[in-house]
């Protein structure tokens, strides 16, 4: 008999989609793209250099890392990339490099991989690494640039953003209208000004499939209802809606940070329960807390709750209906009392 | 109107055998016929070495009620009573006939007459004797399943959806002896005592749906159902969902909520053992995958050697990687292509390594994927979590019991975890620690028997 050739053996499925972790966050660079493009007009080539200073290190710490404690390198799976992107969106563009560098080391080895790596933090790398920042440098992190647009109505070098203005209270000069904060003619962090390229990259994900619309549905829908029913005195109630979702960072925190997998519960309704629980946390810190800006804050508060959140709204498997439940509890509870009563009587 | 349910992918269906009618191959010169080739009891040989054997001749048997028997697929010499390569791996027990070319027909079964043929009784006894399984890849004997049916449910459901890619067995079926189909199923919902009984077809195969609908289903008390195209829309639980919205429990079968579930090529060689006398001895077995230049549908002899089906299919074996036997989600790999086919092979699929997405280090980036498309309501994610520590008491909680391994959860994973094949250890690992637990109850038991009787001597 001739010599036979025996193949290889795998479980099934035999076959996967082709999507895998690469694909999916180069989906997230390209949803990225108009935000950071609008970005580059802005405020200028100095987001161009920031971005490159993230990157390179965030991929170096990342490389790095794993290569110290003998890992598997997983620079190819592209999420060190995002996290970079996504560490220069939430900083201002008055930023200096060196900050970058510091912010990708914590947001990258002490956020992300001291905890195991992609999939495995609890917090969000970007978000984590702006609130250290933030603490570490107040002073360059609250400076605002006044964006291109702008440039021939203020005659400064930096101004406020609109949500001081909110949450100051005060009436808004007149260049900072509802249209140019929607389209991103306005002082803020990098990625954030513009809530139009924000929409379109985000339903660039949701068409993809990168995220399902519960997290940014829930969470900027929450903030919406809030506004709407508390308002502000001096303001139409649609105005300081509409105001209170395109000034802050809202648009870029719900569709970008908030969806971030590890970050974020995995059962469905868990992730409405989260974006709900954004939303409100943001509308709390931005009516009541001692900043102006509440998304990313409430982002990092949520993140601690995602282990929860998953254990509380498990799905209820297929063959069992609610009647199946219920009558389930009410076994249970009998088993109880009874065992209560047995207990008492012996 | 079929009923929704959750869950479930869009792998790419690659059905482009659809349009390829059946081909028959030329005959093998020796087929190579396992003794197991259903779930229960061997069947053991009743023919030895030297025996001349008619086509379609019992060769091997088993009275065990969970069994089913196996005939000659060919007419010829048995040239061999001995363990072979089964193709799903395990040396069996197999009788190895020499073809000769004669296909010289037994006739010890002949067609039923027109009055057995209304007989639930003696077309159940019949699927038995010509050795019906299921064809769409479980293999479980169709006369005990419907044995064990008939009276529990009210209603029976034919499986024509064939969810799985590639394949397209079922739809050639469907397109090429439509009423024998039909006349198949007639006899499957009398042999169960019903008047009705659906036939779910996915809307993918609109033209099969058109032509059995042209040919006044009602009258063989059949409605066809044409069904949403998705995977795993051909599993039973899903199959008993769509067609009555029941919900199977879990670790229950379809007969618990009054549904039983039997495939198209079922039904299909039902008609021909009671029709026309001939038992379970061929099928259609797609052929396809990127090592085959051309997909295609084979009418193949049980027995034939796989090599020789891939060589009649013109394939490419110095590309091929993995050989899949059923169809990509569910399907088992095949190591070793001496082997004989067998009656649950619906497909063999050869993959080049360029459609091997397996990873050396899988990864969860907790995308959620697996929990979305799981369509039992589970949560892979984090049952691949506690398979992998090895905690038994959250796995029972995390319901991995529950789980039919159809794949979808691994399909649609970006990090490649194994997941489907780590419930499979998972249910192994919750097996053996209720058999264990069981035995010790029981033990417990004999011992307190015996010293209670010591005490009673004393």
């Amino acid at each position: 008999m001739d010599e036979v050739k025996v193949f290889k053996v795998t479980s099934n499925p035999i076959l996967r989609t082709e999507r895998g972790t690469r694909q999916i966050m180069l989906d997230v660079i390209i949803g990225l793209v108009p935000a950071l493009a609008v970005a580059v007009y802005m405020f200028g080539a100095k987001v161009v250099l920031l971005l490159a200073v993230s990157v390179v290190s965030c991929v170096f710490f990342e490389w790095a890392y794993r290569k110290l404690m003998k890992k598997n390198t997983t620079v190819g799976d592209l999420s060190a990339v995002v996290t970079a992107i996504l560490l220069v969106c939430v900083l201002p563009s008055e930023a200096k490099w060196w900050m970058v560098v510091i912010g990708s080391f914590f947001s990258v080895v002490v956020v992300k991989q001291l905890y195991g790596g992609i999939g495995k933090n609890f917090l969000n790398p970007a978000l984590a690494g702006r609130a250290f920042l933030t603490a570490a440098y107040a002073g360059y992190m609250t400076v605002w640039a006044v964006p291109a647009a702008l440039a021939g109505s203020v005659d400064a070098a930096t101004m406020a953003t609109p949500l001081s203005y909110l949450y100051n209270g005060q009436a808004m000069p007149e260049y900072l209208n509802l249209t140019s904060i929607f389209l991103g003619a306005r002082p803020g962090s990098i990625g954030e000004i513009s809530t139009l390229a924000l929409l379109v990259g985000g339903l660039w994900l949701i068409a993809r499939k990168v995220i399902s619309w519960r997290i940014p549905v829930s969470f900027i829908g929450s903030v919406a209802v809030l506004c709407l029913i508390f308002g502000h005195e001096g303001y139409g109630r649609l105005d300081w809606t509409l105001l209170n979702l395109c000034s802050g960072g809202l648009v870029l925190g719900a569709f970008f940070m908030a969806t971030d997998y590890s970050t974020s519960p995995v059962t469905l309704r868990g992730q409405l329960v989260f974006g709900l629980g954004c939303g409100v946390l943001t509308v709390l810190i931005r009516y009541f807390g001692s900043y102006p800006e509440g998304v990313s804050y409430a982002i990092l508060i949520m993140n601690c709750c995602t282990w929860g959140v998953d254990k509380l709204t498990r799905p209820r498997q297929f063959g069992i209906s609610a009647e199946d439940v219920k009558a389930a509890k009410a076994a249970k509870k009998a088993a109880k009392a009874k065992a209560k009563e047995g207990a008492a009587n012996g | 109107m079929p009923f929704k349910y959750y869950g479930g992918v869009h792998p790419d269906y690659a059905k482009t055998a659809s349009k390829t009618p059946v081909r028959t191959i030329s005959p093998p010169p020796v087929v190579v016929l396992p003794m197991i080739q259903q779930i229960g009891a061997p069947n053991r040989p009743v023919v030895k070495v030297g025996d001349t054997v008619k086509m379609g001749q019992l060769i091997g048997s088993n009275d065990a009620p969970v069994s089913a028997p196996v005939h000659a697929s060919v007419s010829g010499k048995v040239i061999a009573v001995e363990p072979r390569r089964h193709m799903l791996g395990d040396m069996v027990m197999s009788v190895v006939i020499e073809n000769d070319f004669q296909d010289t027909p037994c006739e010890d079964m002949q067609p039923l007459t027109a009055e057995q043929l209304k007989d639930p009784e003696a077309i159940i006894a019949r699927i038995r004797a010509a050795g019906v399984v299921g064809m769409g890849g479980a293999m479980f004997p169709t006369a005990f399943k419907i044995q064990g049916a008939r009276g529990k449910v009210d209603t029976v459901i034919i499986n024509g959806a064939e969810c799985e890619p590639y394949l397209c067995g079922d739809h050639r079926t469907m397109l090429e002896h439509p009423e024998e189909l039909l006349k198949g199923i007639e006899l499957i919902r009398i042999a169960h005592g019903l008047d009705k009984c659906y036939y779910g077809i996915e809307k993918n195969k609109q033209d099969a749906i058109d032509l059995l609908n042209s040919l006044d289903p009602a009258k063989y008390g059949v409605e066809i159902v044409p069904e949403v195209v998705k995977y795993p829309q051909g599993a039973e639980k899903m199959q008993v969902k769509a067609n009555t919205d029941r919900e199977v429990k879990p670790g229950g079968l379809p007969s618990g909520v009054g549904c039983n579930v039997v495939s198209t090529y079922t039904a299909y060689t039902i008609y021909r053992a009671c029709y026309e006398g001939i038992p379970s001895i061929e099928r259609v077995v797609t052929v396809a995958g990127d090592c085959v230049p051309e997909a295609q549908n084979l009418l193949c002899r049980f027995g034939t050697p796989l090599e020789f089906i891939f060589k009649e299919a013109g394939a490419d074996m110095s590309k091929v990687e993995r050989i899949c036997m059923g169809g990509p989600m569910m399907g088992i790999c095949v190591a070793d292509p001496t082997a004989g086919s067998v009656k649950g092979a619906s497909g063999l699929l050869l993959f080049s390594k360029e459609m091997n997405r397996e990873s050396e280090t899988p990864t969860c980036i907790r995308c959620g994927n697996c929990i979305a498309h799981c369509p039992m309501k589970l949560e892979p994610m984090y049952m691949y979590m506690y398979v992998q520590k090895g905690d038994i008491k959250k796995m029972e909680e995390y319901h991995v019991m529950d789980c039919f391994e159809c794949g979808s959860c691994s399909w649609g994973c970006p990090g490649r975890l194994p997941l489907t094949h780590t419930f499979k250890l998972g249910k192994a690992m919750i097996n053996a620690k209720r058999a264990e637990e069981k035995a010790r109850a029981e033990a417990a038991k004999i011992n307190a028997e015996a010293a209670a009787g010591k005490e009673a001597k004393a």
